[in-house]
């Protein structure tokens, strides 16, 4: 069992490579003009056989290489359109895997930071700190007025998902904190504005706009996947496992790509 | 139509977004898909690689160039020309360019004409394209370059076979079970001897570019380019065999050239399928592998849906589809790979579907048919695919009505447009040193349309369509305009030269040469028998001195030679041969009292060479107007000797070759009285001042 959930991360990353590798290489195919990306294709391969051919005759391997960059700008473009319609949703739901995927939840007993950065440096005094229970301080605070920071070091005894209170000029704001092991969804940082960064990173409802912390962040660790004896981020071994079978699925259903 | 159109109209949007990702990437967004990928990798990949062939190609052509130099100050002396274009027109007639020029009609033909040089050009004995496109490339007789004809007989079973190159199955294969699995590729031997001039050119370092010249299959190793041409087999291994699909009744084979396949109906689809080459597992040969396809005919749209493996196109009545990559399927992952196009002819009430001969795909060539291997890859990736096939116009299928006169020549200008586009790209790529190209549209439209252009001929009686006349014209007039435009790439230190291996005349009438030896007594059939079967069939050997196969070839039965042989070599065969040339000299057709036979040429006579005993005994030299007959062509013993010519192939030139000379278009002035196709190597080898070897029969012209 304990195996079995170690190997998780890597099945869902799997499962999900050959899912995407076949939705993606499908959408490209009804969003793309597979003629059009053919004759590119062919015409590039022309050009650099070209240079092979002719290679005695330097004003033919010069032309052909201008005509392979010419060549490549057209395929880019004709690739270009095509790609923006599966790049998008797929962008929003790496953004969504990556909660599961990116990072690692703390364990018990491990000890990790958590830094609020406040709006204004000369609030940095009366930032207070609430720990629910089974959640404690391992060092003093440390306060870093030139970025207007301020950073904790925690320790957790208990596991489960907690609340921690940050209160700064009278108001408290709060980030929750993921204290277990396997597979949980972690959001690493809580921010206020910064709407398009929210999307990316965080996992959270945004800070007020009137409160004075600007962001909470706690460094998890980030996790990696154990692959072919090589200890991967998950988002490298998507790219490699994706390309891969969206290769086979192009190469079984003949989609020009 | 395609979701991309529909999702157009939302691209600000979209580019907006995909600048915001870009601006702001964070890991979790910094990989889009396999898609992106795909596009990213392969571009970069592709431009580092092209980046490393030109960096190897800049760094090492010093050195190579300085090699080049020095090869050529070893085996030649001062070239007059920087780079030689020959055009060759596969028939093209002197007579008839004359006439057209006189008319007007060929404005580029005149001016070289006027400002160079215009002769006959005399061809080879027989005059027909194998040998005489053999002679062109080698300088040397047919004694010396082993092809007399399309055809060779096996002495010992009487038998035809391929006379320009032999194709064998792998040398070994693996027995496992049912299947035999072939250890290696199949085996191709070519049969022409003699070395090409390019050859020479390519050891002084001397670059050609060579497409589509006769007898080039298998393509032989030299310093350039060479795309093969007639002579290159189909998927089956034959010289071009197309299917007709048809739901129309009747078990009529074609006699040549292709097979009928039955459409069966299912319901509203219709299946059927296209016959390909032998299967390559099978213990025994003979299974022939097939593709089959789907037909789904509306005919309120007059069109057909057509579904072959995963290909799926639409085809309106009358309409050729684009090529087509066709999948045989062998088993244990082995398949063979072609191209056909599909023609629909008629969808309503019978469904009737033509498909080409399965053409050896250009960009997945299963046997060589380039040199280097990946120029015909190169080809088919600049323009596309394109007919590989030796006779790629498809003139049996015109011959037995499955085409029209429109579909026929539909399918000869799609050809030619393809071959258009090789030549000005290797026009363009050799900028130095030669650059020849055969065209056949000129033989294969005059061979079909001969008919039309000459009043009262036999076989336009059979035709039910309108005559056209003007084919042949226009088809002249398209050849002047390709060469007006090679004009126009031509400068004062290039040789331009318009040649053809032969020139054409009318063949409406047939003599079968087996039915005369038959009728007088030089060859026998079994007892009861008045005709024979195809390839001699019923024919006694142990009674037979004589008999002709193929176009103009007729052969002794020698003793020790053929396997039957009866005629002793020597005295008696000497003998015989001057019998049949003072017989056969002469022979009148009955109808019209004209002559049909002009000269017995004896081979021995005639050619020199390590190959003269491969050569028949003698040439026949039929007068303008007739040829051998097709029985006769193919072994047949028929009663009839003279007979009307009734297919749509209604001219030719497997006649007296003196009665056909092909021409000789030059922008340089040429000397010569009496050129010949046999100088046109010695010529080009001494322009660019390349020793010329010491076996060549022809000669160099003097060119100023």
């Amino acid at each position: 069992m304990r195996i079995l959930k170690a190997q998780a991360p890597l099945a869902i990353v799997i499962v999900l490579s050959i899912m995407v590798g076949f939705l993606m290489v499908v959408v490209f195919r009804y969003t793309s003009n597979q003629r059009a990306i053919r004759i590119a294709k062919d015409r590039l391969k022309a050009h650099l056989l070209a240079v092979r051919l002719f290679q005695d005759q330097i004003q033919v391997v010069l032309i052909s290489y201008w005509r392979i960059v010419r060549s490549t700008g057209t395929y880019l473009r004709l690739a270009f359109m095509p790609l923006l319609y599966v790049s998008i949703p797929l962008i929003f739901l790496i953004v969504q895997i990556d909660r599961y995927l990116g990072y690692a939840p703390v364990e018990v007993g491990q000890t990790f930071l958590m830094k609020a950065r406040l709006a204004d440096s000369g609030s940095l005094d009366q930032v207070s700190l609430q720990l629910p229970p089974g959640l404690s301080l391992s060092a003093p605070a440390v306060h870093v007025p030139a970025q207007n920071e301020i950073v904790w070091r925690l320790v957790s005894a208990s596991r489960g998902r907690r609340n921690v209170e940050v209160a700064a000029a009278g108001q408290a704001v709060s980030k929750s904190l993921e204290i277990s092991q396997g597979l949980k969804r972690v959001s690493p940082v809580r921010l206020r504005d910064r709407w398009w960064q929210r999307i990316f990173v965080s996992g959270e409802p945004p800070l007020s706009a009137n409160s004075p912390v600007e962001s909470i962040e706690v460094n998890y660790p980030e996790r990696t996947i154990a692959f072919a004896w090589m200890e991967w981020n998950w988002i490298w071994l998507f790219f490699v496992l994706s390309l891969i079978f969206g290769f086979l699925f192009k190469t079984i259903l003949g989609i020009e790509i | 139509m395609r979701l991309g159109g529909k999702l157009w109209r939302f691209r600000p949007a979209l580019l907006a977004v995909l600048v915001l990702v870009t601006l702001a990437p964070t890991s979790s967004h910094a990989y889009a898909g396999p898609g992106a990928g795909f596009a990213v990798l392969s571009s970069f990949w592709t431009l580092f690689v092209a980046f490393l062939y030109s960096a190897y190609a800049f760094v090492t052509w010093p050195l190579r160039h300085f090699l080049r130099l020095l090869r050529r100050r070893q085996s030649s002396g001062k070239a007059q020309i920087k780079r030689a274009v020959i055009l060759g027109f596969d028939g093209m007639d002197p007579e008839l360019a004359q006439r057209f020029i006189s008319e007007g009609k060929l404005p580029n033909l005149a001016k070289l004409q006027q400002q160079g040089s215009f002769h006959k050009l005399r061809t080879t004995y027989p005059p027909i394209s194998p040998v005489a496109w053999s002679t062109f490339m080698t300088g040397v007789n047919p004694g010396k370059h082993n092809i007399y004809d399309f055809l060779a007989r096996d002495e010992k079973n009487y038998l035809p076979f391929l006379s320009s190159a032999e194709i064998k199955g792998p040398k070994r294969s693996l027995k496992i079970g049912k299947y035999m699995i072939p250890l290696g590729k199949a085996q191709v031997k070519g049969m022409r001897r003699g070395t090409p001039f390019w050859y020479w050119l390519g050891k002084a370092g001397i670059f050609s570019s060579v497409i589509r010249v006769p007898v080039t299959f298998p393509p032989e190793k030299f310093e350039g380019v060479l795309l093969s041409g007639m002579c290159v087999p189909d998927l089956k291994g034959s010289q071009g065999t197309f299917s007709f699909c048809t739901t129309r009744g009747g078990d009529d084979k074609f006699r040549e050239g292709g097979v009928r396949i039955p459409i069966l109906r299912n319901g509203s689809t219709l299946r059927t399928y296209i016959p390909g080459p032998d299967d390559p597992l099978a213990e025994k040969q003979g299974r022939e592998l097939r593709a089959e396809f789907e037909i789904r005919p509306d005919t309120v749209k007059q069109q057909a849906e057509i579904v072959l493996d995963t290909e799926r196109f639409t085809l309106k009545v009358g309409n050729y589809s684009e090529w087509i990559s066709v999948k045989f399927k062998a088993g244990l992952g082995f398949s063979a790979r072609g191209i056909a196009k599909f023609y629909l002819k008629e969808i309503s009430p019978e469904v009737e579907v033509y498909v080409t001969p399965v053409n050896i795909d250009p960009s997945r060539p299963d046997l060589p048919i380039a040199h280097p291997v990946t120029y015909s890859i190169y080809l088919a990736k600049l323009f596309g695919p394109y007919a590989t096939l030796g006779l790629a116009e498809d003139t049996w299928a015109l011959n037995e009505r499955v085409l029209d006169d429109d579909a026929f020549l539909a399918q000869c200008y799609s050809n030619h447009h393809d071959r258009e586009q090789m030549l000005f790209d290797a026009l363009e790529k050799t900028k130095s040193g030669l650059c020849a190209c055969v065209f056949d549209t000129t033989d294969r439209v005059q061979h079909m349309f001969w008919r039309y252009f000459e009043e009262g001929h036999p076989a336009a009686r059979e035709s039910n369509g309108s005559k056209r006349p003007e084919v042949i014209p226009d088809l002249y007039r398209r050849m002047d305009d390709l060469i007006g435009k090679v004009m126009k790439q031509i400068d004062s230190d290039s040789l331009l030269l318009v040649v053809s291996d032969h020139g054409f005349k009318s063949f409406a009438r047939c003599i079968n040469i087996n039915a005369w030896l038959h009728q007088n007594g030089y060859l026998a059939l079994k007892p009861d028998k008045t005709e024979s079967g195809d390839w001699f069939e019923d024919v006694d050997w142990s009674r037979t001195r004589a008999y002709t196969m193929g176009l103009n070839g007729v052969y002794l039965n020698i003793k020790g030679r053929e396997r039957e042989g009866v005629v002793r070599p020597g005295a008696e065969a000497e003998s015989l041969k001057e019998e049949l040339r003072r017989k056969l000299d002469g022979l009148t057709d009955p109808d019209s009292g004209k002559v049909g036979i002009t000269n017995l040429f004896d081979c021995d006579a005639t050619y020199a060479g390590p190959y003269v005993d491969n050569a028949p005994d003698l040439l026949v030299g039929y007068a303008a107007g007739y040829r051998a007959s097709w029985d006769s062509v193919m072994g047949k013993i028929t009663t009839a000797i003279f007979e009307d010519n009734l297919k749509a192939w209604s001219g030719d030139h497997c006649i007296d070759p003196r009665e056909v000379p092909g021409v000789l278009f030059s922008n340089k002035k040429i000397s010569d009285e009496k050129p010949a196709i046999v100088d046109v190597a010695p010529t080009i080898l001494k322009l660019f001042g390349v020793a010329l070897p010491g076996n060549l029969d022809g000669k160099a012209w003097t060119v100023a």
